[in-house]
């Protein structure tokens, strides 16, 4: 489905070339929950940013279905994240002015999708609250909506950025359920420290100092 | 891409009411402030053509240095006009000043002889008479009802007067009518005239029988008299001077709300940068989920545009009612003259949405350029 070639992504520091993913090699299979774990800074979030083609890697190749990211426009790209992959950022961003409902539709711009948006809502605990504001809601309560929102649409592949990590235990547990009944739909990429989220996985990989262990 | 629910133009705008509507706000002010400033200047050349409109009905011919010429004036243009004559009559004047918004105007309060009376009324603004027109040889006139509004006037009040330096004349003269006509008149009998002022000149006004007739013999008077000791006073020789005496000044105003406009738009160019770096976060995420910079683009250009147009609407709306309000309160009361609806005051404020319109173009487009959605969904933006 989507794969790295040895691919880099380098950022150039003062004190010279920073390898936040060095030389990876990784396939996301069809329909598979893969894990992704490794100490803060080993390079995870940089690694689903190459997968999902919100970076281009500084060397070797980033592909899906076979085809290079680096070969779509900015705009291909873009309809790639919009259509076929959900995303679920480290950091639980919403737009501000959007309710909890409304945050969840914004993933699907083109069509109506207030129904699904609202069941999403309720499988993550969140029923009651649909009309509230982001700044009405906790942390963790934000982060179940951009796990709606990564999940609506029934994505090829939805990619997690410790989805769970701003949850209590038994809360991640039930996030964590929900993501994993998406994969009768697609593909599970989730980055964790905390292994006990990853029951169920199909194949978990290590990261440090940027590769692949 | 068609956008469905929340994230149509009109959501962000109206959720954030705070920041959107100080923004409309300027713009409204803007619009007011440079169609009022126009309407105010176009008032003053619309005075002159509206307070002197009464001379259109006719051409008026003076002699010059020899006042034997006005019969020759009269022969000449009896014998040689190019279009049938309704009416020449001999007339006097005398100078009375009105008021307008930049000080005392001369106007004349035409003499007239008492067969030229009920011609001249008739011809010149007719209207419904109040109280009753002069007695021949007697100081009474007769104003129309703007010249009265515009001096302060009724019937029964002395217009002229030998304690009146500025509007002297030997004997006390009073209103004793008031002709209810939107034009600009002022009579009063050829007799008392002849008899108590001086020059003892008389000036011809030479009547064709249409409009069309009448701009030929102006035209004609204004060659025929040339080099000739003879001056000629026709309305489109007025429109024509006036447009050229404000030609000067209606440049200096281009500049001032040039000026103007570059001002606020530069005050708008900050509001609006600062306005969108509030949002390079919500941008930044919209972008990682993947909406594309053009659809992310095409949507601030849409606020925008309803921001803008909005903002000049509501702003020519505004400057309507309030150009209506200084009329009715501070213009009409003195007869002053302004047009509400005055199309170059609203066609100089379109250069304030255009700029706007470009720089916020140019604000997001730079933005943009260089923007890494990862730098704000990583937190390194804030
Ligand atoms: N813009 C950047 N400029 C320089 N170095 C960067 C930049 N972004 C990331 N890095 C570096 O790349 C490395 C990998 O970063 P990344 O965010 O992928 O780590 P991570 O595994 O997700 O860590 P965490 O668990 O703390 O989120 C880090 O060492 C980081 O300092
Ligand atoms: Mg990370």
């Amino acid at each position: 489905m989507t794969s790295l070639e040895s691919a880099s992504l380098v950022y150039a520091d003062k004190d010279g070339d920073v390898f936040a993913c060095h030389d990876v090699s990784l396939e996301v299979r069809p329909g598979e929950f893969l894990g992704i774990l490794g100490p803060s800074g080993s390079g995870k979030s940089s690694l689903l940013y190459l997968l999902s083609g919100l970076k281009v890697p500084t060397q070797g190749r980033a592909l899906y279905r076979g085809r290079g990211l680096d070969e779509l426009s900015d705009a291909e790209r873009s309809r790639l994240r919009l259509q076929t992959f959900g995303f679920v950022f480290q950091h639980p961003f919403l737009v501000g002015y959007l309710s909890a409902l409304e945050n969840i539709m914004v993933a699907r711009p083109d069509q109506d999708c207030r129904d699904e948006s609202m069941a999403l809502l309720e499988a993550v605990g969140l029923g009651e609250k649909s009309h509230r504001l982001p700044h009405e809601l906790s942390g963790g309560e934000r982060q179940r909506v951009c796990v709606a929102r990564a999940l609506l649409g029934g994505p090829e592949i939805v990619f997690c950025d410790e989805p769970t990590a701003a949850l209590d235990h038994a809360t991640g547990i039930k996030v964590m359920d929900l993501l994993r009944s998406h994969r009768g739909t697609g593909s599970l990429v989730v980055v964790t420290h905390d292994p006990t989220m990853l029951e169920g996985v199909d194949r978990a990989v290590h990261m440090a100092e940027g590769r692949v262990l | 891409m068609p956008t469905y629910g929340p994230l149509r133009a009109g959501t962000y705008l109206w959720r954030n009411k705070g920041k959107s509507l100080p923004l409309v706000g300027v713009i409204v002010l803007a619009v007011m402030l440079v169609s009022g400033i126009v309407a105010m200047m176009d008032s003053i050349p619309l005075s002159i053509r509206t307070i002197y409109s009464y001379s259109r009905h006719y051409v008026g011919l003076t002699p010059r240095g020899d006042p034997e010429m006005t019969g020759k004036i009269r022969q000449t243009i009896e014998q040689e006009a190019p279009v049938p004559l309704d009416r020449v009559m001999a007339v006097r004047g005398l100078d009375l000043n009105v008021m307008s918004i930049v000080g005392k105007w001369p106007f004349v309060i035409l003499a007239l002889k008492p067969e030229d009376m009920s011609y001249y009324m008739d011809h010149v603004g007719p209207g419904e008479l109040e109280g009753r027109m002069p007695k021949d040889g007697e100081p009474e006139v007769v104003l129309s009802e703007p010249v009265m509004r515009n001096l302060g006037v009724k019937i029964g009040d002395v217009v002229l007067g030998p304690d009146k330096p500025e509007a002297y004349s030997p004997y006390k003269v009073k209103i004793v009518g008031k002709v209810h006509s939107q034009e600009w008149t002022a009579v009063i009998p050829y007799d008392y005239v002849a008899a108590n002022h001086f020059p003892p000149v008389d000036a011809l006004l030479a009547f064709a029988k249409t409009p069309v007739e009448q701009a030929k013999l102006d035209h004609w008077a204004e060659k025929r008299f040339t080099g000739e000791r003879a001056r000629v006073f026709a309305f489109h020789k007025l429109e024509k001077d006036t447009s050229e005496m404000f030609r000067i000044l209606y440049k200096i105003l281009d500049v001032v709300v040039g000026m103007l406009v570059v001002v606020i738009t530069i005050m708008m160019g900050m509001l609006i940068s600062i306005f969108l770096s509030q949002r390079v976060q919500e941008f930044g995420l919209l972008q990682a989920l993947g909406y594309t910079k053009k659809a992310i683009l095409q949507r601030v250009m849409g606020e925008m545009t309803a921001v803008v147009v909005g903002g000049w609407v509501a702003g020519v709306l505004c400057a309507y009612l309030l150009l209506n309000v200084v009329r009715a309160t501070l213009m009409d009361p003195k007869a002053f003259m302004l047009d509400p609806f005055d199309r170059t005051a609203y066609f100089y404020t379109l250069p304030v949405p255009v700029a706007i319109y470009t720089v916020a173009l140019a604000t997001v487009v730079a933005r943009f350029r260089r923007f890494d959605p990862v730098a704000v969904v990583e937190r390194r933006l804030v």
